[in-house]
């Protein structure tokens, strides 16, 4: 879909008034303002009222981009109740914009607005009608394409994301990646995912339905990864990666495996870029086995916490 | 705050009421000056409550006028009305030499009004009163929808814009016929 298309989706979506019969007397001619003063009028409106604003025509829609605001932090995720857009700017910390995808109450409702304030945290929330994941993605296009800001994290809960996904990602750099469990459901997809999202910092991927006797012996693309139900990753996968955090959950790794990882990671001959390690394994483990041939300290720690100053 | 009578921007002004002074009276008196808006209804001003336009001020510091000399010659802004000339006058002698507030609850809440307010403040170059401006524009659509949004602020749609462009283009056009047409007579 063009952005001019779905542009005109959104117009419908919110029943778009015809405004030329009307009469002048009791509105504002805002673009026939000077250039200038149109801008410093659009840079007092709040978030919700810029992606409305921009919402409403290609010429409008130039305009909202010319406005800096290009330190929003994006987030894509979805609750018990539906897909939600999240934003934080980070000169105010304490104040979450988010906008709501629901279908709780009558659609005429929509779209409206709500703020929490939870002591000094607030939220601000602009709850429009959920039409489905179509929505959803042309809003987020929308905003990426009106405030030119790297996604800070998508959540995909759905199957259909991951093509959106690896577009969107082409365009606009994207620091997080959550995969829902079973949305993956062929080694072609978790090896499509692996190949077009390598740009993400972090990659977390629930748990995969595909064959239980499947394995992944490549290296995993991302610096920082954590795997629930990581059964099907291997040793050579994590030994040839170049990954800097690993968090395994649910591993089959045996002792033997993980002192051969810890002994790479020490020599230095393999692992040169982690920094931190979790392996959480379904089988039992030998302390010895895993520590064999290992030059290694007694920590004078707490859960990694230093007992002394 | 200023008072205003009836005048003519050729004519010498008659003598308008004074601007009110503060509670201190300054040991240096203060100067005045004149400007009158579309109505030609003159307005006396004190340089004090000047100093908050830029375009005023730079013109009173090139022309070195003596008050004499600026009674007889107000600085005329035809492009203004005088009501919203007037209400620009005011806000500059109310907020004469004291630090501006965070809010000013004393615009003009009819949209046509604030308008015209607007394009004289930008034009006056009083960058403090243009700023509550645009606070007062942006407070329009409060918690408004899209379209409620395009309602006030008169959006054109994709479809209008166009129109809008093809009609300029073609009016364009028929004055570019037109001159190369006079241009071709003037040659005969």
């Amino acid at each position: 879909m063009s952005v001019h298309e779905a542009e005109m989706a959104f117009l419908q979506l919110f029943e778009q008034l015809e405004i030329q019969s009307k009469s002048s007397k009791r509105r504002f001619p805002l673009l026939k303002l000077p250039r200038v003063v149109l801008l410093e009028c659009i840079e007092n409106l709040d978030i919700f009222e810029i992606i409305f604003f921009s919402l409403l025509s290609k010429r409008v829609k130039s305009i909202a981009k010319s406005v800096c605001l290009n330190l929003l932090d994006i987030h894509m995720s979805s609750t018990e109740k539906g897909p939600q857009i999240w934003f934080k700017l980070p000169n105010t910390p304490g104040l979450d914009w988010t906008i709501d995808y629901s279908t709780e109450i009558e659609v005429a409702a929509y779209p409206f607005f709500q703020s929490f304030f939870d002591g000094p945290h607030a939220n601000h929330f602009l709850f429009i009608y959920d039409n489905g994941i179509e929505d959803l993605k042309q809003m987020v296009d929308h905003i990426c394409e009106v405030f030119r800001s790297p996604i800070s994290g998508i959540y995909i809960f759905d199957e259909s994301h991951i093509e959106w996904i690896e577009r969107i990602i082409k365009f606009q750099p994207t620091d997080r990646v959550w995969i829902n469990k079973d949305i993956i459901k062929s080694v072609e997809t978790l090896d499509r995912v692996f190949k077009n999202l390598k740009g993400t910092k972090y990659f977390r991927l629930e748990s995969i339905s595909i064959d239980e006797n499947f394995q992944y012996k490549e290296p995993i693309p991302f610096r920082s990864i954590t795997i629930d139900n990581s059964h099907w990753v291997t040793l050579s996968s994590i030994l040839n990666g170049t990954n800097s955090i690993i968090r395994l959950y649910e591993s089959k790794f045996t002792s033997k495996d993980i002192n051969t990882i810890l002994k790479e990671w020490q020599t230095g001959s393999k692992l040169r870029n982690l920094e931190f390690l979790l392996i959480q394994t379904t089988t039992s483990l030998d302390a010895a086995e895993v520590f064999e041939e290992l030059n290694w300290t007694d920590g004078d720690e707490i859960d990694g916490r230093p007992t002394t100053v | 705050m200023s008072s205003t009578e009836q005048g003519t921007s050729s004519a010498a002004p008659a003598e308008p009421t004074t601007a009110p002074e503060s509670a201190a009276a300054p040991e240096v008196p203060e100067s005045f000056y004149y400007v009158h808006g579309k109505d030609k209804v003159v307005h006396k001003v004190s340089a004090g409550a000047l100093q908050h336009s830029a375009l005023i001020h730079g013109m009173i510091s090139n022309l070195g006028y003596t008050e004499e000399q600026a009674k007889a010659n107000p600085f005329p802004f035809e492009n203004i009305d005088g009501d919203i000339l007037q209400m620009v006058v005011d806000w500059c002698n109310q907020h004469k030499g004291k630090p501006t507030p965070p809010e000013d609850t004393n615009l003009p809440k009819q949209k046509e009004k604030l308008f015209d307010l607007v394009l004289a403040v930008n034009y006056l170059e009083i960058k403090e009163l243009l700023t509550y401006c645009c606070k007062q524009v942006a407070m329009m659509v409060k918690g408004k929808s899209p379209e409620e949004i395009r309602e006030i602020w008169m959006i054109p749609t994709d479809a209008e814009d166009e129109a809008a462009e093809k009609e300029a283009k073609k009016r364009a056009g028929k004055e570019a016929a037109g001159e190369t047409a006079a241009a071709a007579g003037d040659a005969k």
